[in-house]
């Protein structure tokens, strides 16, 4: 195997409450991830899934242990814009269209006016939204505000995307379309993904490996290979070896 | 229920009527049934209120004029200030704690009798007018606007975070347009109250202005005249908050087009 394009080395993170007591939400968490690798951090709340993300995402920094990616400080890569991230809400400007918003990461970059076009376009259509460019958020359903989202996260063509429980607000049909667009979107772009959960199935449908963490304190508990062919459809959900792999990840729930 | 436009129209032109007509009539009740003396200073009739308002519209325009300008001046350089406060306060947690009682202390000061203080040490009625319009003002736009700069969303900063945006940048594409509707609540509340300052100003002995036709009206016993300039000074105030309502439009045009939530959009 190749050299892990993440290591996750013995992360901790432990939070001071008010009174003094402190909280451990991730203990000797150790993780590595391949290039080019779909990975999901499955978990109940309070298992500190989100918390391990914004840690690569250099959103928060680890009490005791370290994460390097590609050799480098998740400082480093934030700085050299290689993530994109998407937050559980769609964290859109309701004062920018689409396209805009979209636009927004490039124009911090300071890409030039003509590349930012084309580059809006093309992401618009890797999502699916190449007729809506020119709408404003409100006029958005819940899951096309998340495709906006995912479309401005690839904008600047990084090397892997973090994504923290981006489908949890929508519907149960909305969500298993996303899943299925956001397989085809990161087949066509061969990024690594970080993707966080709390939904088995969802886990299984997108990954090649399932990290499952447990709470109090917030460990991994399991990690279960998701070996389903791919190219996957929803129509895998039927199958029985997807319905094994459901089961085999609720059980190991059961033993913590 | 929703109304549509042209409900509202017509539910303001009964309202309109409606009040002219009523106050016709206890004009008429007034100086012809109780025959009170003073009748013509209590409620005169509105129409002719409105005559001496077309025969005098000119020098009523004039006079406004004066003071709606130095208002409008110090309603400018007073937002200006309160946005300027505002970005401090929001900058440093220190700076907030510093500042804010003294805002509120400055609130305190009665402008009746902060403004001949001010008209003592400038000695200038235009200066005078435009500073108490810019203290007015500064207030309600300084702590609405660090309120909207302050509601930003953390993950709306973690977003522009995550692609290392560094201060200047979260400001100029996140924190201002997201703050700008809070500032203009700021100063839509600020605009009429700048007005009235200014009017309060002229009537401190100043050569012009609307403030001091009010005044020598009332000394004069020119009721009409009175009435004529209380009216302009009220179309004033109203004008003042509508074009603030209208910049709104011109800068926020996202906000027109988005469905209200509960008649308040953030």
């Amino acid at each position: 195997m190749n050299t892990p394009e993440i290591q996750i080395k013995n992360v901790g993170m432990v939070y001071q409450v008010n009174n003094g007591e402190e909280i451990v939400a991730l203990t000797d968490i150790n993780l590595d991830i391949q290039e080019g690798e779909f990975i999901s951090l499955l978990g109940p709340s309070g298992c500190g899934k989100t918390t391990l993300l914004r840690i690569i995402a250099d959103l928060l920094q680890p009490t005791s242990g370290s994460v390097s990616i590609r050799g480098q400080s998740p400082k480093e890569i934030r700085m050299q814009h290689k993530y994109g991230i998407v937050f559980q809400s769609p964290v859109l400007y309701d004062w920018r269209t689409v396209r805009r918003n979209v636009c927004m990461p490039m124009e911090i970059m300071g890409i030039p006016k003509k590349e930012r076009t084309a580059r809006i376009t093309r992401m618009l259509e890797l999502v699916g939204l190449r007729d809506f460019g020119n709408k404003y958020p409100f006029e958005l359903s819940g899951g096309m505000q998340q495709r906006v989202g995912i479309a401005r996260a690839l904008a600047l063509d990084p090397e892997f995307l973090l994504m923290d429980e981006p489908f949890s607000a929508l519907d149960e049909f909305t969500r298993e379309k996303l899943n299925e667009d956001l397989l085809s979107i990161w087949s066509k772009t061969k990024k690594t993904v970080i993707f966080v959960t709390h939904n088995i199935p969802e886990s299984v449908f997108l990954s090649d490996r399932v990290v499952v963490l447990s709470p109090h304190p917030g460990r991994i508990s399991a990690i279960v290979d998701i070996d389903l062919p791919r190219p996957r459809q929803n129509s895998i959900r039927e199958t029985s070896e997807f319905y094994e792999h459901v089961t085999k990840i609720r059980r190991s729930f059961e033993g913590v | 229920m929703a109304i549509s436009k042209k409900e509202q129209r017509i539910v303001a032109i009964v309202w309109i009527i409606g009040i002219i007509v009523v106050w016709e009539l206890f004009a008429f009740l007034l100086k012809n049934v109780i025959h009170d003396p003073m009748a013509a200073m209590k409620l005169p009739y509105p129409h002719t209120v409105a005559m001496t308002f077309l025969e005098n519209w000119k020098t009523l325009l004039e006079a406004g004029l004066v003071t709606f300008s130095r208002a409008a001046i110090g309603f400018t350089l007073g937002a200006i200030i309160g946005i300027l406060l505002a970005v401090i306060m929001s900058l440093s947690k220190t700076m907030e704690k510093i500042a804010f009682p003294y805002l509120i202390i400055s609130q305190m000061i009665p402008v009746l009798g902060l403004a001949p203080i001010i008209f003592n040490i400038v000695r200038d009625m235009n200066v005078s007018r435009i500073v108490i319009a810019a203290y007015i003002t500064f207030f309600p736009v300084a702590v609405n606007m660090l309120s909207g700069l302050k509601s930003v969303e953390q993950d709306q900063k973690d977003l522009l975070f995550s692609i290392a945006a560094n201060k200047f940048k979260i400001y100029q594409k996140l924190m201002f347009p997201f703050a700008m509707s809070y500032l203009f609540t700021g100063l839509k509340i600020a605009a009429p109250m700048a007005v009235t300052a200014s009017i309060l100003v002229d009537m401190l002995g100043s050569q012009g202005g609307i403030g001091v036709k009010i005044l020598y009206s009332l000394y004069s016993n020119s009721t009409n005249i009175f009435w004529a300039s209380v009216f302009t000074s009220a179309f004033m105030g109203i004008i003042s908050f509508y074009i603030v309502i209208f910049a709104e439009r011109l800068c926020l045009p996202w906000q027109n087009a988005a469905p209200k939530k509960d008649g308040v959009r953030a």
